[in-house]
């Protein structure tokens, strides 16, 4: 050390020890120091996420395909989606899928999680059990449903048909419009829920005892108690995980393309198997990007709108 | 207490950490070539067999060239996201295996095989024309035929013997038998949905009535037509009078358990679910049979799928994979190649059509004729990307599905003909 | 007699939570129990159409599990998803929790964007970065290795993780980081020492949707590498047991249900965690 700060005096770099300490004091300033933190983030998000983001957007203005570069064609594309029934079809699917999953989820969701605080036994096996679908592979677990959903083995059907509920064959469910909506809604309530579960769980877990107890003195029933109670202070959970939620589920890929891809005659498709079809499968990278490009402003939106009620809580 | 089960919790995971970083420096590090190797991307064979085989020639191949090759198979529908990524980073693979319009589709990323196809053709007795036009392009070829896969009839001798039909000749004798065999519990299956098969028998029967997609000029949608509002009628009888709801959801793999589970009575589908019930010993092997594609009023036709070797043009391997091709397709190793997959693979080169496997099994007997009737998809147009889209997008299967779900024919056509059009007018120029 | 009548509510109560949660139960387990079944069944009865689909009636067979150890490299695919998710998930979570802590308790120009932008990230789609994506991890020279995921899975694991950490940062209070600058600690000492062990739930709930995010991945999965030792488990499974019209059902599922085993014992253990992470970081985001 000592040896050094006297190399680095005789090299005339000035007195090391003021300068290790000025450095110090640099580094020690609030802003410096916090944008020194958030450094390594931005050039991850830029490189990897911002840059090619950038180019898909240049590819949904161009006239791009697979490994051959277009030229730019401005909001063709754009122009083209729109004047496709099958895209504004696969819009209508999107909100179909996406109103119908988040509603399920957060009403099965918020009563799972009441149902989860309870104190009763075996409570940390009823969680982690509950918990199981959330932190299976999609591409795996979707593959069983597939499965239990099959034209001719289906396991559902032959339950239903064998308790009485249905007659033979029962319903063909990833082949009749609505059936195969239904179809890919339940998996996507089966892989969210816990998600939504667990997290009002911890929202449920952070409410001090003493609101309840003040309002047990009022003489509040138990469903008042939920009503005027639980529900107002878990609402900012809520909202965050629906945000999330949100995000999932329009964006959904794994369990239409398995299930259905999109069929029956595209009821199904969402924005992002239409663009893999269409961008992908069909060469057309250009429009494929369009068709991604327009879940953005959505989702931008849906968060937008989200994030001002958070904040404002 | 709680404190300090934090700071071991802290100090463990450093810990862990720690050990899993040097477990990983003594790992294998990021692979840079130390020598030369030749890749090749291939699907996941509908018999398994024939990827091994494939291996095995494969091994053999790089004793003799000195060069080590690896074959990569993964499931068929993942294969277009991985040339996508791989055309578009200019890295991956050297070789492909292409199917349909895909030599179309990656025109100017594929290299020129011409030498070699020309090589091959002159020895073995020349290409099927379909063969030849599916990996043709206007600038020049653009993979080597592969091989073809024929799509003939499967059907269960018991049900139609207790029956007492004989096999369909024409779609519309299909479609009387059908009838018959619906009510006795036994109906036909062809898929109308989002999958491979239902796109390949979409086109059979739309030729076999003399109906077409596109013109032959290739610019024109030529799906609305009164031919094609016949074949629409004859899906939508077939579809209440001789089978199940159940296609509309079927996959690739459906109609093959369908015809094992003993339920079904006829399919439209390669021999892969024969092949599959000989390997698992199922008694019902003994019943399935083959016969050739119905005919129509137009005569017979299938759009069997064609597959073929593409080289990319980024890749530094050009010439080995040439050579590794012609490997391939030397008589011993073709014909070895050909039994492994049980007659599934049929040769594009003429001369390999006499291979013992189709005579000495009564039941392939009628396979090599089926490249007769065979023609690549967008005939009478020449082959093209647009073909693809048409095919990826389901216009076909889509259109039946619509009206057999009840949308007026002439709609039904309509929209066909709005979809054909798009897929037509996203055409790729090269040049 | 009070009491009794107490607890026969009590007991009543619990009862009907019980039955209550039967049906939930169900539905999450139904299919693993099924994926499970399925697996030890053979061929055989499986396209058997008179078969009861509930237990298995004619044997219970080893060969589907046979086949993936065997004929497949499922032990490596499992190996590579381990090293993958571990140091992915160890990446951005110190990328993370440096980038939450600024976001959360530094004053600065910008700050505010910041944050937002860090948040917008993790709305775009993976099925539209990937192919753009793959022109970067070849110029970064990782084609085809598992590193290409090590280095592309922070982009979606960074903006969750640090919205994460930034709600339990600020759960930290001010006072006990103002001491510790006072006494003359470091800015960083300060985070590393004081503020960080107060997070660590928060910090295991995001490292364990981390690994979780990364051991499901799919599409990067996929595309990002090709040779059959490369592969993660998902991707292996899917794409090497997936053949055409011919489904490997039994050592699909076998291939499922050992795959998602890693993951539920690390859930069970850290249940606890995970759960009071989640309180503190999502309520009070």
């Amino acid at each position: 050390m000592a040896v050094s700060q006297r190399a680095l005096e005789a090299a005339g770099l000035g007195g090391g020890r003021g300068r290790l300490e000025r450095l110090r004091q640099w580094r020690e300033q609030e802003h410096v120091f916090g944008y020194g933190l958030i450094l390594p983030a931005l050039v991850l998000l830029t490189c990897l996420v911002a840059y090619p983001f950038g180019m898909a957007i240049y590819f949904s203005l161009s006239d791009y395909w697979v490994g051959s570069p277009g030229q730019f064609v401005g909001l063709t594309n754009y122009r083209e989606i729109l004047g496709n029934d099958v895209f504004r079809q696969t819009v209508q699917n999107s909100f179909v899928f996406t109103g119908f999953a988040l509603t399920l989820k957060t009403l099965l969701g918020v009563w799972l999680a009441v149902l989860l605080a309870r104190d009763v036994r075996f409570k940390r096996v009823l969680r982690g059990a509950v918990l199981l679908p959330w932190v299976i592979p999609t591409a795996l677990s979707t593959l069983g449903w597939w499965w239990m959903f099959d034209s001719l083995y289906s396991v559902v059907n032959w339950t239903a048909i064998r308790l009485g509920l249905i007659s033979a064959p029962g319903p063909n469910w990833l082949g009749q419009t609505n059936y195969a909506m239904a179809a890919v809604i339940i998996v996507n309530v089966w892989r969210g829920l816990p998600f939504f579960a667990i997290t009002v769980l911890a929202g449920l877990m952070s409410i001090p005892r003493e609101f309840y107890e003040a309002a047990e003195v009022d003489g509040a029933s138990s469903r008042q108690r939920f009503w005027h109670v639980t529900l107002p202070l878990l609402k900012p959970v809520l909202a965050v995980v629906i945000l999330f939620s949100t995000i999932f589920t329009f964006s959904d890929f794994n369990i239409v393309q398995i299930l259905t891809r999109g069929g029956p005659v595209n009821t199904t498709h969402l924005f992002a198997t239409l663009a893999y079809q269409i961008g992908l499968q069909g060469g057309n990278l250009g429009q494929g990007a369009a068709i991604s490009l327009f879940l953005f402003p959505m989702l931008a939106m849906v968060v937008f709108l989200q994030l001002r009620y958070i904040r404002r809580d | 207490m709680k404190r300090a089960t934090r700071r071991q919790f802290l100090e463990t995971s450093a810990i862990a950490s720690v050990g899993m970083g040097s477990w990983l420096a003594l790992g294998k590090p990021p692979a840079y070539a130390q020598k030369r190797e030749l890749t090749f991307l291939s699907w996941n064979h509908f018999v398994p067999a024939s990827d091994d085989e494939l291996r095995k020639q494969a091994e053999a191949f790089s004793k003799q060239a000195g060069v080590s090759v690896r074959v990569d198979t993964i499931a068929h529908l993942q294969l277009m996201a991985k040339f996508a990524a791989e055309a578009q980073s200019q890295s991956g693979h050297d070789m492909i295996r292409t199917h349909d319009a895909i030599p179309f589709l990656f025109e100017s990323q594929l290299a020129d095989v011409g030498d070699v196809v020309d090589k091959l053709g002159k020895q073995h007795g020349g290409w099927y024309p379909f063969a030849a036009e599916a990996n043709q392009t206007k600038s020049g070829w653009r993979a080597v035929p592969w091989f073809w896969i024929s799509f003939p009839a499967t059907y269960n001798m018991a049900h139609f013997k207790k029956a007492g039909l004989e096999t369909p000749k024409t779609w519309a004798e299909l479609l009387s038998h059908g009838r018959t065999l619906k009510k006795q519990g036994n109906p036909v299956g062809i898929a109308i949905s989002h999958c491979g098969d239902a796109n390949t028998t979409a086109w059979s029967v739309l030729w076999s009535y003399g109906a077409k997609v596109i013109e032959a000029d290739g610019k024109t949608p030529a799906i609305n037509s009164d031919k094609t509002a016949q074949v629409i009628e004859w899906w939508k009888e077939l579809f209440r009078d001789a089978m199940e709801p159940e296609v509309l959801s079927w996959d690739d793999a459906s109609n093959n358990r369908f015809i094992l589970s003993g339920k079904g009575s006829w399919i439209h589908n390669p021999i892969s679910p024969y092949n599959a019930a000989l390997k698992e010993k199922m008694p019902i092997a003994d019943d399935i049979n083959h016969h050739t594609s119905p005919a129509g009023p137009a005569g017979i036709h299938s759009a069997v799928p064609i597959l073929g070797l593409g080289v990319w043009k980024f890749s530094k391997n050009i010439d080995v994979a040439k050579e590794f091709i012609q490997f391939l397709f030397r008589k011993e190793n073709y014909d070895a190649w050909i039994g492994a997959s049980n007659a599934f693979n049929h040769p594009p080169l003429r001369h390999f059509a006499d291979h013992p496997i189709w005579a000495r099994n009564p039941k392939f007997a009628m396979l090599p004729k089926e490249a007769e009737y065979a023609h690549p998809r967008g005939w009478p147009a020449k082959p093209s990307d647009a073909a693809q889209r048409i095919d990826e997008a389901f216009v076909l299967p889509d259109m039946t599905a619509k009206a057999v779900n009840g949308m007026p024919t002439k709609r039904a056509m309509d929209w066909a003909q709005d979809q054909v059009a798009r897929a037509i007018k996203g055409q790729l120029k090269v040049g | 007699m009070a009491s009794a009548a107490s607890v026969r509510a009590r007991r009543l109560r619990a009862a009907l939570t019980y039955a209550n949660l039967t049906p939930f139960v169900f539905f999450a387990l139904f299919p693993f129990y099924f994926m499970f079944v399925t697996s030890f069944k053979r061929n055989a009865e499986l396209y058997n159409l008179k078969a009861v689909p509930f237990w298995i009636q004619t044997g219970a067979i080893t060969d589907h599990y046979d086949f993936l150890f065997r004929r497949t490299e499922f032990l490596i695919w499992m190996k590579n998803s381990l090293i993958v998710s571990v140091i992915a998930m160890s990446i951005s979570l110190v990328i993370a929790i440096l980038a939450g802590y600024s976001l959360a308790r530094l004053r600065y120009r910008g700050v505010g964007s910041f944050g937002t932008a860090v948040f917008i990230t993790y709305l775009v789609p993976p099925t539209l970065l990937f192919l753009p994506l793959s022109q970067v991890v070849n110029w970064l020279g990782l084609s085809d290795s598992i590193w290409a995921l090590v280095v592309t899975y922070p982009t979606f694991l960074v903006p969750f993780s640090t919205w994460l950490l930034m709600g339990y940062f600020r759960t930290v209070p001010r006072e006990v980081e103002e001491c510790a600058l006072v006494d003359g600690a470091s800015r960083l000492q300060t985070l590393l020492r004081i503020v960080l062990p107060m997070a660590v739930p928060g910090v295991v709930c995001a490292a364990l949707f981390g690994f979780t995010l990364c051991w499901n991945e799919f599409i990067y999965a996929l595309t990002f590498v090709s040779q059959s030792g490369n592969k993660t488990a998902v991707v292996g499974v899917t794409a090497d047991l997936i053949r055409g019209d011919i489904y490997y059902w039994g050592s699909l599922m076998a291939g499922a249900v050992l795959a998602s085993v890693p993951i539920v014992v690390i859930y069970v253990w850290f249940l606890d965690y995970y759960v009071s992470g989640l309180t503190a970081g999502a309520v009070k985001g």
